[in-house]
């Protein structure tokens, strides 16, 4: 049974997460092709004086790409879900209401975690063949809150449209907008590095938000 | 789990309200304070202080009233461009005939935030060569970290330069340098009038300059009085060339480098808090002007060529909470959460007090009302006493949140 409801998360997921890993994979390697490029007409030491002291980020192009993701991700597992109300099918199965959900939510988190941490390797990786240790490190300190700013945008998706009524869906929009914005401000490079801690914890705790509104929903709130 | 899960939820909204409303009050509420700029007059020995508004004031610290152009003459080093081109830069002054070059020569100026202490820094600099014998400094093409020894890491290739990182390592080993750096400070570009390479602190809170002179190393140790610790360094290049930077102790000292002799003079300052206030010094060729703005009140101190106090000027003003804006906020509000502060550039998650009492009626308030609201659906106390402690400890935060999220589900 739940073999059947994993498979059931991949076919609905499966060429979304695809298509948004190749598409990062993509988005980075142009990211070092657009590095090379300025190490070629700029010489190394240029391009590194401007990210020490100038405050130029060079993967800023990457800041919403996370973010894209996880509500891809949310929309594509949980919208259809939805439609004609499909997910109380699942709710009849033999299994604990609960239980179905966090398998479902666990499969999406694993398989955009797999994403993301190839994006990041794939950034490290690079990152590392044109920068020593300390600016590689920033440059992480810098997009780990993005990431994480991902993986709270599917929670909240999650949340969002399991939610039965209109206008909660609205404040919980806000709430999560308002809430997303504290991962990607615009801060200096690596200047998230005290607040990681904090927003990881957070991050963990919204994992299990989406039971709430699953709860409203078995209930049939109106 | 349900519950649990909407106890997140209703903890995360109060993090999101307390961000939230706080920063729409202030947008709509908040006034601006008009900060006096005070000024020292070398011709007066007076201070004289410009306050904005319309029209601005300009007034000496008896309450003169002066007009622009009188209050610009009583400040003849603060603006002695302008008075040269109106032909009123005096001759001479305390008799002392005017060179116009030597008070170029002698203006200097730094402002020093809170937040240029607390913020990230970069933990590679590039090393210049101080004596090129080129007229400009070139930016080379390889940078320097101190870790447990000096490493140069050539940025074309990303590779360590072996023999330059070793022969820099040797140098500062030699002088007693205690590896890793804690603290690097210079002026890493090639917009200033010559190198003076670094002052670096080592782990044992030693301090060092170390420069490049033709390919060599030049490290000196420099002698600091015991237990003398610096939060921080701000290497400056005036014309004057008097001293390399300026340093504030971890007790918010603020000392002087004099270049070649390194001699550490303190500034007869005490009212200088480096976490808190903004410092700027602006010298001249009689004085040093040393401004210490706080969100209160701001303080001059003057000092002479000596670095002697010669006079001091305090203004204050009410501070954000005791004006009538912030004493309102602190009825409405028992804290705010601000992700960015504007004494550091580091992200985090800063909790400000309201600075009054006043919430807590508003927050018994709230608890009565949604204990009134409990009555009315007739629901069961017990399953609400979490949300009921929310509401008296988070006041209005929690009072949104648990209506956002709402509990009637569980009664």
């Amino acid at each position: 049974m739940w073999k059947s409801i994993v498979y059931k998360e991949w076919l609905k997921i499966r060429w979304f997460l695809i298509g948004f890993t190749t598409l990062g994979i993509v988005g980075i390697g142009y990211l070092f092709l657009k590095v090379q490029h300025g190490f070629t007409f700029n010489g190394g030491s240029g391009f590194w004086y401007n990210i020490l002291f100038m405050g130029f980020q060079f993967f800023g192009y990457f800041k919403y790409f996370p973010l894209f993701g996880g509500l891809l991700i949310g929309v594509a597992q949980y919208f259809p879900e939805t439609i004609n109300k499909r997910i109380k099918l699942t709710f009849h199965l033999p299994l604990k209401e609960n239980n179905v959900l966090l398998m479902m939510h666990a499969f999406g988190v694993v398989c955009l975690l797999i994403s993301f941490l190839l994006l990041l390797g794939m950034f490290v990786t690079m990152s590392n063949f044109y920068f020593p240790s300390q600016m590689v490190y920033d440059s992480v300190v810098s997009v780990i809150p993005w990431f994480l700013a991902g993986l709270v945008a599917y929670f909240f998706v999650a949340l969002i449209v399991l939610e039965p009524v209109w206008m909660y869906r609205f404040f919980y929009t806000l709430v999560a907008g308002f809430f997303a914005d504290i991962y990607i401000k615009s801060p200096v490079i690596a200047a998230y590095g005290p607040a990681i801690p904090g927003l990881f914890v957070l991050t963990i705790l919204m994992s299990v938000a989406l039971l709430f509104s699953a709860y409203r929903f078995r209930k049939g709130e109106m | 789990m349900e519950k649990f899960s909407r106890i997140i939820l209703v903890l995360v909204a109060i993090l999101i309200l307390a961000i939230t409303l706080p920063m729409l009050y202030w947008m709509a509420f908040e006034k601006p304070i008009k900060k006096p700029n005070v000024f020292y007059s070398c011709t007066d020995d007076d201070f004289f202080i410009q306050r904005a508004g319309t029209p601005i004031i300009f007034e000496d610290s008896k309450g003169n009233k002066y007009t622009r152009e009188k209050f610009e003459q009583k400040l003849p080093m603060m603006n002695f461009q302008q008075l040269m081109v109106s032909g009123l830069m005096p001759d001479s002054i305390k008799g002392k005939a005017i060179d116009i070059h030597e008070v170029g020569r002698n203006r200097s100026f730094i402002r020093i935030k809170p937040e240029d202490m607390n913020c990230p820094k970069p933990k590679l600099f590039p090393m210049f060569e101080s004596q090129s014998g080129r007229a400009s400094l070139e930016l080379p093409n390889d940078y320097f970290r101190i870790t447990w020894r000096v490493e140069f890491i050539d940025a074309g290739s990303n590779k360590i330069l072996e023999e330059k990182s070793q022969l820099f390592s040797a140098a500062l080993y030699h002088k007693g340098f205690a590896f890793p750096a804690i603290k690097i400070e210079g002026i890493p570009t090639t917009r200033k009038s010559c190198d003076e390479g670094y002052l670096i602190v080592d782990s044992s809170n030693q301090l060092f300059h170390v420069k490049m002179i033709k390919g060599q190393p030049f490290v000196k140790k420099i002698s600091l009085p015991e237990g003398l610790k610096f939060k921080h360094i701000a290497c400056v290049d005036f014309k004057d060339k008097k001293y390399y930077a300026y340093l504030i102790s971890d007790k918010d000292g603020i000392y002087i480098l004099t270049q070649d002799e390194y001699e550490l003079i303190k500034f007869p300052v005490t009212e200088y808090d480096a976490g808190n206030c903004e410092l700027k010094i602006f010298g001249d060729l009689f004085n040093y002007n040393v401004t210490v703005d706080a969100e209160g009140h701001t303080d001059v101190i003057i000092l002479n060529k000596e670095y002697k106090k010669v006079d001091s000027y305090h203004e204050s003003w009410p501070k954000l909470s005791d004006r009538t804006e912030g004493k309102i906020f602190g009825y409405l509000f028992p804290v705010e959460l601000l992700m960015e502060d504007r004494n550091s550039k580091y992200i985090n998650f800063y909790w400000k007090g309201s600075g009054g009492k006043g919430w807590i009626i508003l927050n018994l308030l709230l608890v009565a009302v949604h204990f009134l609201i409990l009555r009315q659906r007739e629901a069961k106390l017990k399953g609400h006493t979490v949300d009921l402690a929310l509401v008296a400890v988070t006041g209005i935060y929690g009072f949104l949140a648990v209506h956002l999220f709402q509990n009637k589900f569980f009664d």
